[in-house]
């Protein structure tokens, strides 16, 4: 009788089912962890994936926190933030798994986590970090990540050799020393304007969904919530290259949606998806690629 | 229903304390679940590690091995004492392995500062800590 409680759902948990296979689709996209955690994740991931009481188990659930809270701990302190994500929202499923019905406390964990996760990523950028809002950030982020290369020579027209010369242009010298010929900043208006876009377009957008997830107003702006957090996962993770983030904010949202809102489950499955091939296929590359073949 | 609130009072109190830990012990504000990652350029990538060995006839700057690069991962995300004394205390065990003579060894952690508008880059200590093969330790704050 006690096991059944931690075994079995407490309740209804069909409309919570597509949410748990995606998350625990993500857990297999990206394993994690040391040897002693990985296989263990990797398994009950796999077996909620085909075995639908597995899936529906709040044990597993509250084991697949416990594990993704031990890697936290064995990686100390270089696991990224989702990581954390992800350990909250398994133990938000487990919990919601005993309840008489799934979805509404499900759906008020992910509403919260989503609008707290955001609130604190708005107040580093706002309020706590030295370098952000005068657009130190992005500048030399673009210039500096590889992983942002093609995007900024597809969107800003800067060459290889002036993404090489910049980045020269961003290391530090040894005190003391001068340059006799110091490599200049290519820095055009485009570029600019890219910067300065991701800097204050992502600063308003995370605003917008913190207070949105937030704020105690329900159905009058929950189209609007759902549009905000689809249109920052479409944007953003076309670009940034951490799509567990993008998978399990769109998993979130997907958790808030009614069974009958059926386009809009629809739209947080095909951006999961979309995040996916975002993340295999380096479609900025590829597109320069094409247009310098193309001259 | 009051328990679908535990996930997120945990990610408050978490967040928290990686604020108070950015602040305390250098943390980059990119890790420890506080959700700053693309807010500062004072992440990992712009923050790296100097091993420097000394004994009598050897002063020397190491690069960092690749057997100890996830110490000095370590070190840089969180440059506190104990992180840093791990790494020195690595430095130390292979050099002896490598029957190369170590009395001590300095850690550095340095990051790279731009400057407004002009973004020129400069490095600034943040962290250094020593490590006596045969003695104490001692450590620099930033």
């Amino acid at each position: 009788m006690y096991m059944g409680k931690w075994t079995r759902p407490g309740g209804e948990a069909a409309p919570a089912e597509l949410v748990l296979r995606l998350t625990a689709i993500e857990l297999l996209l990206r394993p994690m962890g040391p040897w002693f955690i990985k296989p263990v994740i990797l398994l009950l991931a796999g077996l909620a994936l085909i075995l639908p009481q597995v899936l529906r188990a709040p044990a597993i659930w509250l084991a697949l926190a416990l594990l993704v809270a031990g890697r936290l701990l064995a990686d100390w302190p270089l696991p990224d933030n989702h990581i954390y994500l992800l350990a909250y929202w398994c133990l938000a499923a487990g919990l919601a798994l005993r309840a008489p019905d799934v979805r509404p406390p499900l759906a008020l964990s992910a509403r919260l986590l989503v609008g707290l996760a955001f609130l604190f990523a708005l107040l580093w950028k706002a309020v706590l970090s030295p370098d952000y809002l005068d657009g130190r950030f992005f500048r030399v982020t673009l210039m500096m990540d590889d992983r942002f290369a093609g995007a900024v020579m597809l969107l800003t027209g800067l060459s290889a050799e002036q993404l090489q010369q910049n980045r020269n242009y961003l290391q530090p010298l040894p005190e003391g020393a001068e340059l006799l010929h110091p490599p200049l900043f290519v820095e055009p208006p485009a570029f600019r304007w890219l910067a300065g876009s991701a800097t204050y377009g992502m600063l308003a957008l995370e605003a917008a969904i913190a207070m949105l997830y937030l704020l105690p107003w329900h159905s009058r702006f929950e189209s609007a919530r759902h549009v905000f957090l689809l249109a920052f996962c479409v944007l953003t993770y076309a670009f940034a290259p951490v799509a567990g983030f993008g998978w399990l904010l769109l998993v979130m949202g997907l958790a808030q949606c009614n069974p009958e809102q059926r386009l809009l489950r629809f739209a947080y499955i095909l951006s999961y998806f979309l995040i996916l091939l975002f993340s295999e296929i380096p479609w900025a590359d590829l597109l320069v690629q094409g247009l310098e073949g193309a001259r | 229903m009051a328990l679908a609130l535990a996930p997120p009072a945990l990610l408050v109190v978490v967040a928290c304390v990686q604020i108070v830990l950015t602040h305390r012990t250098g943390l980059t504000p990119w890790k420890g679940g506080g959700f700053g990652m693309f807010a500062t350029t004072d992440g990992t990538q712009f923050r790296y590690v100097r091993l420097f060995v000394d004994a009598p006839d050897r002063s020397e700057e190491l690069d960092v091995p690749p057997s100890l690069e996830e110490l000095a991962a370590r070190a840089q995300a969180l440059p506190s004492t104990g992180q840093l004394e791990r790494l020195a205390r690595a430095v130390a065990a292979r050099e002896q392995r490598k029957r190369r003579p170590a009395e001590t060894v300095r850690v550095e952690v340095w990051r790279i500062d731009f400057a407004p508008g002009t973004l020129q880059a400069t490095s600034r200590l943040l962290q250094q800590h020593q490590f006596h093969v045969h003695g104490q330790m001692d450590s620099t704050g930033r």
